[in-house]
């Protein structure tokens, strides 16, 4: 990371007019003229100060110098890390890029840096072989260097762990022992368990010259384990780079990409994970469908979660159903009260329990509590039975006609003793027993002892050699409390006291509540499965959503292969089975791409066992110092300039004229904020009732402050070209133009807000975004202008305000988009129009696409009456209809032509008409066919 | 760009007489008015309008006792009873002191005019020498010429100066006796007070003068501007003015009021005062001279066009 070079070595020759230029500048500051004046005593009782022209000072000498040496310098174009282009032409250029998941962030300068070695490779005239690590299928025969290129082209980032042994031994099939020339590794910077193996085939190749390129996957950051606590959700992430301390966010998104939550994650200097405490109510925990590290599009940044985490339905069934005039006696009334905030109930009519069990299990609940029942008829049993093996979870409360039912019972867990034990009654010398502390081991772990709870009778285990590994809680003379026996994918879990208060206190406690839960939390939330998937091995789960390279998840699952998950295993992310979800809607797994506890660490070059160049990517790697050496140029020509003021006793004459200086400057800055675009923090005052009231009472135009002065300026003016032209041409009289601020602001209130996106304006935080993506749900539209419809053409990389529109619409749910199309209601929603032009004529106009069958889908973001929610152009719409004061243009179209303007006028009228109206315009088709109908 | 001002040679003697010559012909003679007149036995060509001693006839007046007899002129005694004397009309020649200023800031010549400021002045003192010495008068020059008559006077004057070591100021007046006049051309820069400081002791002596001040358009105008180091050309001082236009007008008016008030106080003497831009004719300023010499002052003084 050293390496430092000229790009123009020869400008450094210019090095040697320096003392010629020290020469120079010691004379005098700006030499004067040289005048003869004999009338000088007179001219002296004018001229107050005399002024003793000296030679300048060494330091304001020194000064000037530095600023003719930074500028020699800047002209000379240092570059950190210049790019090599020396090409080993001994053999084939051997390319191994990582497409791995921490690709996408700089996915196209490394593509960029793969273009440039196969331009070298195709000029050096020597084969390329290239193959991508995190693919399944590896072509690694040496190619011309077209083939090359188009391979690169197709390659994208894959939501996947790097196998690049594979790829190395592929690398190594395919030359068949012939050397490559230059091998280079575009890798991502961490290590896999199969790097060795990939270095150990590399180095039998023995290439000429070895490069491992590495792009600053050094901010790696991924998501690796997320557990739910009994008040929080507990979040494991892991980073690649140790130094220093971070701190992240980490965002609970649910199915509808809402965040719910957020925590965050804190790594501290030196720590390569860190643990995120996710505190949120248990009801909102339920609707948490994945979570993401803020800011960070990658797959590693994202946890899917499954419905291990959902809300679970559950089947309440009681022997005795009571009296309802008497709810405290009611068997179930506890277990009601204990579950109601965690689970959906689902309470039978009747008491018939032959026909309430079809009925239930007709619900497929992910569990079946029963409060006291005895045994049930064998009818009844079977598919219980069945049930429980498919996955289902029966709690069985005792009581009673527990105690007295034959001991042969297949629905309970243990065999019991006939009959119930009571502690201390009057006949009794034992005293009533309390509840021994939970053991380390099962569903109650961690839970603090529960020293208020009595229990006075119990129904009793026959001891077996198993019965200390079924029990989950026992009191504290050791009898068990709680057992449990599986039962295939099922399970059974029996609690030897009532539901009710007769036989202990346990239902009165908070440690019930917390049991119940967790005992239900042992349930599938999807009940039971299918008879024919719940096989011995596990079941098998067809693709539902998978997660793209991006982290967002995603309907196209045709790459995936169904994957079979046992139960109790966490299935790991492979090239068949891409992270996602599996299942069905009803019910899925979550496969995620790093295993529980993953750590991230920087591959480790010194393993390689051969001598290694490493270097950095093309593009931004490649710092050019020369925009910093101007700055420091002009910085110092500045404090020349200031200096010679002074010198020049600009300021020392009376410092009231400094001080009014200061008062000018202030009073200008306090204009400059009184003029300009405010964000909208004042106004926003409460209670802001009447300013909403006074923006209701006329439509206004709308755009997003970005932050940048200029881009926010030239908005504000070019939405009020636009309402004035509107207010010339049309019905509409818009209001002011208003700036709004997407964190604070309301924006229900505008039809449209035009959004001028500037890659270097400052990044909206995941809240406004979310608010943006809300405000386009309800029927509002947002005019995305990229303004760069010339930077866009030339390369083939996005331009940086492409690159800032990607990634701000990477978090919302935008539709499918097309160019506007022929027949749309926008050519012709006020004027004819074919183009929408701006202040650039060639980028056309992004709406949704307007597929019949995604409306019907009832997708969220089309709302509003067929408008599209969406608009992206590069045409700087506001650019053309920016106006000043007096009403003139202010910026030219390009090419010049007014005729262009005129037209970018007529896109915005359309536009505001097409908002306001609809697909009013098109229903104008139909007129002849409504006024035949009206009979005229 | 090139600089305004310049410090010139001096102008050879020969020249600035041919050119003096040239402007004294254009000029009548002076008979300088004398009000009270040096008695003075050195007698003059030109008549005073008074009875004295010279060759033409004056008037005859009747003979009164104690009067030399020789003076009786018997032929217009005889045609009556009566006694005439025969009075001549006196003949007396007046003494004009002149002296130019050949100080260092006299050599200044700007881009605005032709000559410098002493050839101008040295151009202005001899025309007015050839003038008077046509007139009989007699022509001196303080330190450099003791007062002669003759007709060549304006040549012997220039030689004389040629000759003469420079001078820096006021020249010493110890010589000038009696009531004459004296004549003093410069630039006049110093401050008004002291150059009366020195000119006041002549006045007290019953000296006439006639002070012309040669002056440079370049020094009234000021047409100078931007960064600009002023050099004293007698003392070798500098100044530096940032913006030179910037204190043009607080310099005119300083300049004007030196000006004003160096006038004034000569005026004041009773000496008289011009004051003269080397852009305009030499001419102009001899004849405001010969006016002031000869008792008619001119209608506007001073050689403005205006």
């Amino acid at each position: 990371m050293s390496a430092f070079a000229f790009a123009y070595p020869a400008i450094l020759s210019a090095l040697i007019v320096l003392p010629a230029i020290w020469w120079l500048l010691r004379l005098t500051p700006p030499r004067p003229k040289e005048e003869v004046f004999p009338p000088l005593a007179i001219l002296a009782t004018v001229l107050k100060r005399q002024e003793t022209p000296a030679k300048s000072p060494w330091w304001l000498t020194l000064l000037r110098m530095l600023m003719a040496t930074a500028i020699i310098l800047a002209i000379a174009d240092p570059v950190i890390n210049p790019r090599t282009s020396t090409l080993s032409k001994a053999g084939p250029l051997a390319l191994i890029v990582d497409n791995s998941w921490a690709t996408p962030a700089d996915w196209d300068r490394r593509t960029e840096t793969a273009r440039l070695l196969i331009e070298d490779a195709e000029r050096a005239d020597v084969p390329v072989s290239i193959v991508f690590t995190s693919e399944a299928t590896h072509d690694a025969v040496p190619t011309s260097a077209a083939v090359a290129r188009e391979k690169l082209a197709a390659a994208r980032p894959r939501p996947l762990v790097p196998d690049r042994a594979r790829a190395g031994e592929a690398m190594q099939q395919a030359f068949q022992g012939n050397r490559p020339g230059t091998l280079a590794l575009l890798s991502d910077g961490i290590a896999t368990g199969s790097d060795a193996n990939m270095f150990k085939a590399l180095s039998a190749l023995s290439p000429a010259d070895t490069r491992i390129i590495t792009g600053n996957g050094a901010g790696a950051v991924a998501l690796t384990a997320a557990s739910n606590g009994a008040d929080g959700m507990t979040v494991t992430g892991a980073r690649l780079s140790t130094s220093g301390a971070s701190n992240l966010q980490v965002n609970a998104v649910d199915q509808q990409g809402r965040v719910l939550a957020t925590a965050p994650l804190s790594f501290a200097a030196g720590a390569g994970t860190a643990t995120a405490e996710i505190k949120a109510p248990f009801e909102i925990r339920n609707d948490f469908a994945r979570l993401t590290i803020e800011g960070q599009g990658n797959a590693g940044a994202v946890h899917l979660l499954d419905d291990g985490f959902k809300r679970r339905r559950v089947a309440l069934l009681a022997g005795d159903t009571g009296n309802d005039m008497q709810p405290l006696l009611l068997p179930l009334y506890y277990i009601q009260r204990a579950l109601q905030p965690y689970a959906d109930l689902i309470e039978p009519r009747g008491a018939d329990l032959s026909k309430t069990i079809p009925d239930i299990l007709a619900a497929n609940p992910s569990a079946i509590i029963m409060a006291d029942i005895g045994r049930l008829p064998p009818e009844s049993s079977r598919p219980l039975q069945d049930w429980i093996a498919r996955g289902g979870v029966l709690i069985r409360f005792a009581g009673p006609r527990l105690a007295a039912a034959p001991a042969d019972d297949p629905l309970v867990p243990v065999v019991l003793r006939r009959g119930e034990r009571s502690f201390g009654g009057a006949l009794s010398w034992s005293e009533p027993q309390k509840l021994s502390e939970f053991p380390k081991t099962g569903p109650f772990a961690g839970m603090p002892p529960a020293t208020d709870v009595l229990v006075n009778r119990q129904v009793l285990a026959e001891p077996t050699p198993d019965l200390p590994d079924r029990t989950w809680a026992s009191l504290s003379d050791g009898t068990p409390l709680v057992t449990t026996s599986e039962v295939k994918n099922g399970r059974i879990v029996l609690v030897h006291v009532t539901a009710d208060t007769s036989w202990s206190n346990l239902p009165l406690s908070g440690t019930f509540v917390d049991m119940l839960r967790r005992l239900v939390q042992l349930s599938h939330a999807g009940g039971a499965q299918s008879a024919d998937k719940a096989g011995e091995g596990g079941v098998s789960l067809a693709p539902y959503r998978l997660l793209t390279a991006d982290g967002l998840l995603d309907a196209n699952t045709s790459t995936a292969k169904p994957i079979s998950i046992r139960n109790g295993e966490t299935a790991i992310a492979s090239n068949d089975h891409p992270p996602g979800l599996y299942g069905s809607e009803d019910g899925f797994a979550a496969v995620n791409l790093l295993p529980s506890g993953a750590t991230l660490t920087p591959i480790d070059v010194s393993a390689a066992g051969f001598a290694v160049k490493q270097e950095a990517m093309a593009g931004a790697e490649a710092k050019s110092l020369r925009p910093a050496l101007f700055i420091a140029a002009l910085s110092l020509l500045l404090l020349d300039s200031l200096i010679v003021l002074f010198l020049h006793g600009a300021f020392s004459r009376t410092p009231r004229g400094a001080r009014a200086v200061v008062t000018v400057l202030l009073a200008l800055a306090a204009l400059t904020y009184a003029v300009g675009p405010r964000p909208a923090e004042a106004s926003d005052a409460k209670p802001g009732d009447e300013q909403l009231l006074e923006r209701l009472d006329v439509t206004h135009l709308a755009y997003v402050i970005t932050g940048e002065a200029d881009v926010d300026k030239i908005s504000e003016q070019g939405l009020e070209g636009l309402s004035q032209f509107l207010t010339f041409r049309t019905a509409l009289e818009p209001g002011d133009p208003v700036g709004v601020d997407i964190s604070k602001d309301e924006l229900s209130l505008y039809p449209i807000i035009y959004w001028p996106i500037s890659a270097t304006a400052p990044m909206p935080s995941a809240a406004a975004i979310a608010r943006i993506d809300a405000y386009m749900r309800n029927g509002g539209t947002v005019l995305f202008d990229t303004r760069d419809q010339f930077s866009a053409v030339d390369s083939g990389m996005p331009s940086p305000n492409g690159q800032r529109l990607q990634e701000l619409l990477a978090n919302i749910d935008i539709p499918p988009l097309e160019p506007v199309p022929q027949d749309h209601v926008l050519t012709r929603s006020f004027f004819l129009l074919s183009s929408f032009p701006g202040r650039y004529a060639g980028s056309p106009l992004w709406v949704e696409s307007r597929q019949e069958s995604q409306r019907q889908t009832g997708r969220m973001s089309s709302s509003g009456d067929g408008v599209t929610p969406i608009m992206i152009t590069g045409n700087d719409f506001a650019g053309a209809w920016a106006i000043d004061p007096a009403g003139s243009p202010i910026l030219p179209t390009v090419p010049p032509d007014e005729t262009q303007r005129e037209y970018a006028y007529r896109a915005g009228v359309n536009i505001m008409m097409y908002m306001l109206t609809g697909n009013y315009k098109s229903d104008q088709v139909h007129v002849p066919a409504l006024l035949e109908r009206l009979g005229q | 760009m090139a600089s305004i001002g310049q410090i010139v040679q001096q102008t050879p003697g020969n020249e600035v007489l041919a050119r003096a010559r040239q402007r004294a012909a254009l000029v009548p003679d002076c008979m300088v008015e004398a009000r009270r007149i040096a008695n003075t036995v050195i007698a003059g060509w030109h008549g005073r309008r008074k009875r004295g001693i010279g060759e033409n006839f004056w008037q005859f007046r009747p003979y009164t006792d104690g009067e030399s007899l020789s003076r009786i002129d018997w032929r217009r005694s005889a045609r009556d009873d009566h006694m005439y004397v025969r009075d001549r009309e006196w003949e007396a020649a007046h003494t004009v002191w002149l002296w130019a200023d050949m100080s260092p800031s006299m050599m200044y010549k700007s881009t605005l005019c032709s000559v410098s400021k002493e050839s101008r002045a040295l151009v202005i003192m001899l025309a007015l020498a050839e003038v008077l010495a046509r007139s009989g008068e007699r022509i001196g020059c303080p330190g450099v010429m003791e007062p002669i008559s003759a007709r060549n006077a304006a040549e012997r004057l220039a030689v004389a100066i040629m000759h003469a070591p420079p001078t820096e100021g006021l020249p010493d007046t110890g010589m000038i006796r009696g009531a004459s006049d004296i004549v003093l051309i410069g630039d006049f820069l110093d401050d008004a007070d002291r150059i009366m400081e020195r000119i006041s002791p002549l006045a007290r002596r019953g000296l006439r003068g006639h002070v012309v001040e040669i002056a440079d358009p370049a020094e009234e105008s000021f047409p100078y501007s931007g960064r600009t180091e002023f050099t004293d050309p007698e003392t070798g001082e500098k100044l530096v003015s940032g913006r030179a236009e910037t204190i043009r007008e607080d310099y005119q008016q300083a300049y004007l009021a030196r000006r004003t008030s160096l006038g004034q106080s000569l005026r004041q003497m009773g000496w008289t005062f011009a004051f003269h831009r080397t852009d305009h004719l030499a001419s102009e300023a001899l004849v405001a001279l010969h006016g002031y010499l000869s008792g008619n002052p001119p209608q506007i003084a001073g050689g403005g066009r205006s």
